[in-house]
């Protein structure tokens, strides 16, 4: 096997990080407020006063009857009361509420406005892609000027990766909303984390390496789960002593138990290819099963490392702990890079794959080098499991043609699976929708075994 | 994200399109008697409002219509651009106080009109802005107010004519614009006054 296309990572596991700029108004920083030009115009509102009682007022005159400037009344009172003052610009501070958010989850962007006097004051979002704005935040007129107004404006992320929420804009309003004052600040990027797929049961090695943890393991050890009873010799604890087994045989019998040990587990995100519908593709899916994977082991106590392959394989390796899991995620996000087809590696670097590691693949199976690699991966004596994530095909068409593409992709695509399966690497199919226990049930149930096949 | 405030916020468009065809409505009947031209204020003013209550439909959303879009929907992008470029809401007034005004003289009549009319311009102000009734608050006196005047003015429109003739509608005419703007000049004075005189 060789090493083919661009390849990063080579060393000690790298750390990297979204390529977010650094900007004053950050994502949880209280940005220093910024004074913003303010550009005012006549309000709609006001327009339709003065149509009212124009048209109120002249078709009095024309007609000659006084009931069309008792129309015109109201009009002409609000208009009369009209008292400008516009400040030029206002002082606009930006900061987020949260810093990072999953895919769904709301927050909000708090704005704190000063100068604007006694002027009602409005901000709303005008959300970019993959953001939902909630209603707009006011802030009303008051009598006497105010020192400052503190907006808070509520928004919901939808999609995973490093994204601008879009920008807010201010209306400045008077005691009659005659005269509006607007002005737009762009919002500062959101790192939204893919929600991860619910997972309970975990897969566990039959082989684990000798470092403490939560699976009970095939060796006797000092674990809680009971494995049996053999016959005391000296230096054996007396508080394990099994005294009906003893009474039985009439020799000293002693409880064993299992050692409890901890696995190493290494998730490959496949994102070479991202096909799909908007929202459910195979990288959005391959991405979520991930986050929850990667969720479900580390609750467990176990080492979990990373593995994206797409045109720059980047890899953490596994570790423990919540900052872990931030590492990983960050490196979810930093391999957003939309529609591409890299040509990526068909032999994985030893330093990200310790020995003996459960490997979880979570992959549409689109990309002929990574079934190379996985070829190459049970090879090297690794457990390796699929999850399927390619959730469409080619489209129905009645051209016979088309017809026959289309049966001879999915054939190929079943044969790639059969291989797989005939090498010992089990594929499951996952749609997204319900949740990773049911496909993967099978080997969550008992022990996964190891070895060569 | 906030039910409770999003129903709120979108009663003021439904309140919009009702106090449009009620004023229409009010003004356009009864269509017997009165003098030729109804029929086009009456289809200016349908459409108008048509229109305009679109424009408060669409709001500030984006429609797309770029160069690579289907046809359709660079059609669509068009209308809609159309209805946020012209202001329908004022032609609508316009044309629902012309349709009044083509009706003989009916004071009382046209002064529940003039408040349906000032109701409209409140909500489509409260749609457009998606703001709340209470951001009203400030401006309910000079209202009640101009309210005021406005029942002010009917009665005297009310009032039997005591010489028949052009001269004396005029005056009678002239005496509630000159009302009219005593009161909207003298309304600011005494706010400031009293502004003066809390400081």
């Amino acid at each position: 096997m060789t090493a083919a296309g661009p390849a990063t990572g080579a060393g000690p596991a790298p750390v990297p990080r979204p390529s977010v700029p650094v900007s004053p108004t950050g994502p949880g920083a209280a940005a220093a407020g910024q004074a913003r030009r303010v550009s005012w115009s006549l309000s709609a509102h006001a327009r339709g006063l003065l149509t009212l009682a124009l048209a109120g007022l002249v078709i009095a005159i024309l007609t000659g009857r006084p009931e069309f400037a008792g129309v015109a009344a109201p009009a002409v009172l609000l208009l009369a009361g009209w008292r400008v003052r516009r400040p030029g610009s206002v002082t606009v501070a930006i900061r987020v509420s949260a810093r990072q958010l999953v895919e769904g989850q709301q927050a909000a962007i708090i704005a704190e406005i000063s100068g604007h006097g006694d002027l009602a004051v409005q901000a709303s979002i005008r959300a970019a892609e993959a953001f939902s704005a909630g209603p707009p935040a006011d802030h009303p007129a008051a009598a006497d000027p105010a020192p400052g107004a503190s907006l808070r404006v509520p928004f919901q992320a939808h999609r995973w990766g490093v994204r601008r929420v879009g920008r807010l804009e201010i209306v400045l309003r008077d005691r009659f909303r005659l005269s509006e004052g607007r002005l737009s600040v762009d919002l500062p990027r959101i790192d939204c984390h893919p929600l991860p797929a619910p997972l309970r049961g975990r897969i566990v090695l039959s082989r684990l390496p000798s470092r403490l943890g939560e699976h009970p393991s095939r060796a006797l050890g000092e674990g809680i789960e009971f494995a049996g009873v053999r016959q005391f010799v000296p230096g054996d604890r007396q508080r394990r002593i099994n005294w009906p087994a003893t009474t039985r045989s009439g020799t000293l019998q002693l409880n064993t138990f299992t050692a409890e040990r901890t696995q190493n587990v290494v998730i490959l995100a496949d994102a070479t290819t991202n096909v799909g519908e908007r929202g459910a593709t195979s990288q959005d899916l391959a991405f979520r099963a991930a986050a929850g994977t990667i969720n479900c082991y580390l609750a467990a106590g176990d080492r979990v490392g990373l593995v994206v392959y797409a045109d720059r394989l980047s890899w953490i390796g596994p570790g423990l702990g919540r900052r872990h899991f931030h590492r990983l995620m960050d490196l979810l996000l930093a391999s957003q890079r939309g529609e591409e087809h890299a040509a990526g590696l068909t032999r994985l670097p030893k330093a990200a794959l310790p020995p003996g590691a459960l490997i979880v693949v979570f992959s549409p199976l689109l990309q002929p080098r990574l079934v190379e690699a996985l070829r190459d991966l049970r090879e090297r004596g690794f457990s390796v499991l699929v999850v399927d994530v390619l959730t469409t095909g080619p489209p129905r068409s009645r051209d016979r043609v088309a017809g026959l593409t289309r049966r001879i992709w999915r054939l190929e695509q079943q044969a790639i699976r059969f291989s797989l399966t005939e090498l010992g690497i089990p594929v499951v199919h996952w749609d997204g929708q319900q949740s990773l226990d049911e496909p993967l049930a099978p080997y969550t149930r008992r022990v996964m075994l190891t070895g060569r096949k | 994200m906030n039910g409770v405030l999003s129903r709120a916020l979108a009663r003021a468009p439904a309140a919009a399109a009702l106090l449009a065809a009620v004023t229409i409505t009010w003004a356009a009947l009864p269509t017997a008697g009165a003098k030729p031209g109804i029929r086009v204020a009456l289809v200016v003013a349908v459409a108008c409002a048509v229109a305009s209550l679109a424009h408060l439909a669409v709001g500030d959303a984006d429609i797309g219509g770029d160069a690579f879009d289907p046809l359709l929907v660079r059609l669509v992008a068009q209308a809609v651009h159309i209805i946020r470029a012209l202001p329908w809401s004022e032609a609508m007034i316009i044309a629902v106080l012309t349709l009044e005004a083509l009706h003989h003289s009916r004071p009382w009549h046209t002064g529940v009109l003039g408040v349906a009319l000032l109701a409209y311009l409140f909500a489509a102000h409260l749609a457009q802005t998606r703001t709340r009734l209470g951001a009203l608050r400030p401006q309910l006196p000079v209202l009640a107010a101009g309210l005021g005047l406005l029942i002010l003015a009917v009665g005297a429109a009310a009032l039997p004519r005591l010489h028949a003739g052009t001269a004396s509608e005029l005056l009678r005419g002239l005496a509630v614009i000159a009302a009219v703007i005593a009161g909207a000049l003298a309304l600011p004075t005494t706010r400031r006054r009293k502004s003066a005189g809390g400081s």
